[in-house]
């Protein structure tokens, strides 16, 4: 990895933790159901772009395959979620 | 003097985290729910989108498998989020979530004038 990417992935990286924490915060001050589970859904993406930014540090693929993985389970979360507020039960 | 490709790996990436960053900082700040899932369905798609894009980019000369995975991927993201959060929000709606103070106009409540569910207790 060149330094010029080398750089930019540590700043990237950076920024995307503090998005996390962001995020983490809503989930702990959220007033309800629905906005943790708003604030999971967003933490599930930064999660995914910090997974991908650190295949290409380590120049290794083995986790990319984490990233289908996070995108298909936080999808379920959040339709179990919707279906639990909108009819009380999730089945 | 960093290559083009290296120039538009990092460009995509430092968009996307600007994106994903600002979705972040949305859904903190904005005042009820359905404005957070609009910071969170649209910026953080997009913002996923391009550093998936970086990513294929970057692996494209290695690894001919990567480019592919990272465009299923980002067709996986754009297929299930506006859905789930589109669930979300019709969900917070009949489950009778406070709207803000400042809202406008709520144009589903002349297509739903009973909001079925009153087990929740929001007023």
């Amino acid at each position: 990895m060149s330094p010029f990417l080398d750089v930019i992935t540590i700043v990237c990286l950076t920024a995307l933790f503090v998005g996390a924490a962001l995020c983490l915060h809503r989930i702990l001050i959220g007033p309800d159901a629905a906005d943790r589970a708003v604030a999971l859904d967003t933490l599930t993406m930064v999660f995914i772009g910090i997974i991908s930014i650190l295949c290409m540090r380590w120049d290794s693929t083995l986790y990319f395959d984490a990233v289908w993985i996070l995108t298909l389970v936080g999808y379920l979360g959040s339709a179990a979620i919707a279906l639990y507020l909108e009819k009380g039960r999730i089945f | 003097m960093p290559s083009l490709i290296e120039c538009v790996v990092a460009l995509a990436l430092v968009t996307g985290t600007f994106l994903t960053v600002v979705a972040c900082i949305g859904l903190l700040r904005f005042p009820d729910v359905f404005c957070r899932m609009h910071a969170a369905g649209k910026a953080g798609t997009l913002g996923v989108s391009l550093i998936l894009v970086a990513i294929g980019i970057f692996f494209a000369g290695a690894q001919v498998s990567i480019p592919v995975r990272a465009a299923l991927a980002i067709f996986f993201q754009f297929l299930t989020t506006p859905a789930a959060t589109h669930l979300l929000a019709r969900a917070s709606y009949l489950a009778k979530y406070p709207l803000a103070e400042r809202t406008a106009l709520d144009e589903l409540q002349t297509y739903l004038p009973s909001r079925p569910h009153d087990t929740y207790g929001h007023e």
